[in-house]
């Protein structure tokens, strides 16, 4: 793909969707985690993975920046389709650097235990990747950050330390990381599991403001009011395969997902 | 007591000398122990097999073994041993080879590349995954998430430890007046032969490593303080409370 195209995409590029998942499957030894999962997001969308503990809802979410490498299925990402080495069986051996790079670059995440670099400052943390990965100057990258922390309402602690800031101001500071990226596609992890249940709103408050702006995004979370209220899919996980996927109502109306959303119905 | 012998120049330019090279012996065995320790460190834990156990072989030498021993095992065996190769004493390494501070500095270098070496080792293991995952998640190359994320952690969960190495190196440093040297030791005991004078040359010695240890000590601890990131309960600007 040539940057030109990258910078203006054309009209066909633009509705395909951030990700075609075909027939994804995932084994950590013995345990297959994946059992063949098939998945779209389209542009502009929002999609929650809902699901049990130990489902498969992070391995998935994990494979779409490729932290963790699936053993077999395609994947198209922000209109790439990932070149996996396969041996003669067709498993999943390898994959290309340089387009790994380039991959997430377009593709950011944002942690449940916020992962942010404990040693760099507030901006820091914000301009690390975009200096480093895509090459913008300092200044530059700090008017991007300084940009981002403030959508996040982080900018008057561009200077503190990560040790300084409460669970939920340190996820603000990392969801602005992840969008410094000016991702095509933004990945949260259980963003809220880690917070006090205090500090829960104001970063499920940034979320739904980047929804509203339209951004592409796939979000595994616990928190099923939000999920149906945000989301134009809904994908329920179950033992690593796609149990009920669709508009969050019809997921919710789904007799298979009944017995696990009751608690928060 | 008699301090007389403090106004001849000659005594005082031994002493000078003795403290300029004590630390010098210091900064130039820290620097390249340290380099040498990452290069430990980092060959234990993602070295090929190969290197993994030369890694462990030296560490386990170096920390096995007297640190006086080692000091005439380079300094007697090795350099006496380079002595006798033919065409050594035309070379352009001779001046190196036959100055004892060559010798010192080596064996330091060795010895804190093994210790530190253990301490960044096991402190790089306890940073946490998750910060280096996110550094490969947002496209970092495996080099640019070691020096640009791991090491620096690792460094500054280990610093106090690193910084009290130091200042026990410091003290380490008076083996070396064995390899005739002249470092304050050496000086000291100058003045005592000429002067038949023991107690106060060592007096003397003992003040000015004792004031050198609390510098040094203020000093590293700045350095401590101003880590970027410390976390605010280390945040204490004596050792004492
Ligand atoms: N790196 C790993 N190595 C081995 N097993 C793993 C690894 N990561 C996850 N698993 C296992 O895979 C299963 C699914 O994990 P995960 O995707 O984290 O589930 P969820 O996010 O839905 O709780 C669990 O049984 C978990 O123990
Ligand atoms: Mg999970």
């Amino acid at each position: 793909m040539t940057s030109s195209l990258e910078l203006s995409p054309s009209p066909q590029a633009a509705t395909a969707p951030a990700v075609v998942a075909d027939h994804l499957i995932k084994h950590f030894g013995d345990l297959e985690v994946l059992k063949g999962v098939s998945l779209e997001v389209p542009e502009g969308t929002v999609t929650s993975i809902i699901g049990a503990s130990g489902s498969g809802k992070s391995t998935l979410l994990r494979c779409m920046n490729l932290l963790e490498r699936p053993d077999q299925g395609e994947l198209a990402i922000a209109d790439e389709a990932i070149r996996f080495t396969r041996n003669s069986q067709g498993d999943i051996i390898g994959l290309d650097r340089r387009q790994l790079q380039r991959l997430r670059a377009k593709v950011t995440m944002v942690f449940q235990q916020f992962n942010l670099w404990p040693h760099l400052t507030v901006l820091g943390n914000v301009i690390e990747a975009p200096m480093r990965v895509k090459g913008l100057s300092r200044k530059r990258a700090t008017a991007l950050g300084e940009h981002y922390l403030e959508r996040v309402g982080m900018a008057d602690r561009r200077d503190a330390y990560p040790a300084f800031l409460s669970g939920g101001q340190q996820q603000r500071v990392a969801i602005a990381r992840a969008l410094a990226m000016e991702p095509r596609l933004l990945l949260f992890d259980e963003p809220t599991s880690a917070l006090d249940p205090e500090r829960v709103n104001e970063v499920l408050g940034v979320i739904r403001g980047l929804a509203d702006e339209g951004r592409t995004m796939l979000l595994v979370t616990h928190e099923m009011h939000f999920a149906r209220e945000v989301s134009d899919q809904l994908v329920y996980l179950d033992q690593g395969r796609i149990a009920a996927s669709g508009t969050p109502d019809d997921v919710f109306d789904d007799p298979r997902c009944r017995q696990f959303m009751a608690p928060a119905a | 007591m008699d301090f007389s012998w403090l106004s001849d120049p000659f005594y005082q330019g031994y002493l000078w000398e003795g403290f300029v090279n004590t630390l010098w012996l210091l900064l130039v065995s820290s620097v390249g122990g340290l380099i040498l320790a990452v290069g430990v460190a980092l060959a234990r834990l993602r070295g090929p097999q190969p290197l993994v156990w030369l890694a462990w072989a030296f560490t386990t030498m170096i920390r096995g073994t007297p640190l006086l021993v080692q000091l005439f095992f380079f300094y007697y065996g090795v350099g006496r041993l380079l002595e006798g190769v033919p065409g050594m004493r035309d070379s352009v390494l001779w001046p190196l080879l036959s100055d004892p501070f060559f010798f010192g500095a080596l064996t330091f270098i060795l010895s804190v590349g093994a210790y530190s070496g253990e301490v960044i080792r096991g402190a790089m293991q306890s940073v946490p995954r998750g910060e280096l995952e996110a550094g490969r998640a947002f496209g970092l190359s495996g080099f640019q998430v070691l020096y640009r994320l791991w090491l620096p952690r690792a460094i500054q969960l280990c610093l106090p430890t690193l910084t009290g190495e130091m200042i026990l190196l410091l003290k380490s440093v008076p083996l070396v007046s064995t390899i005739a040297l002249m470092d304050l030791l050496q000086a000291a005991n100058i003045i005592r032969d000429e002067t038949f004078l023991v107690y106060e040359p060592l007096l003397l010695i003992a003040g000015i490593y004792l004031a050198t240890t609390i510098v040094l000590t203020l000093l590293l601890r700045l350095v401590e303080l101003n880590f970027p990131g410390m976390r605010p309960t280390r945040r204490r600007w004596l050792p004492i409370r």
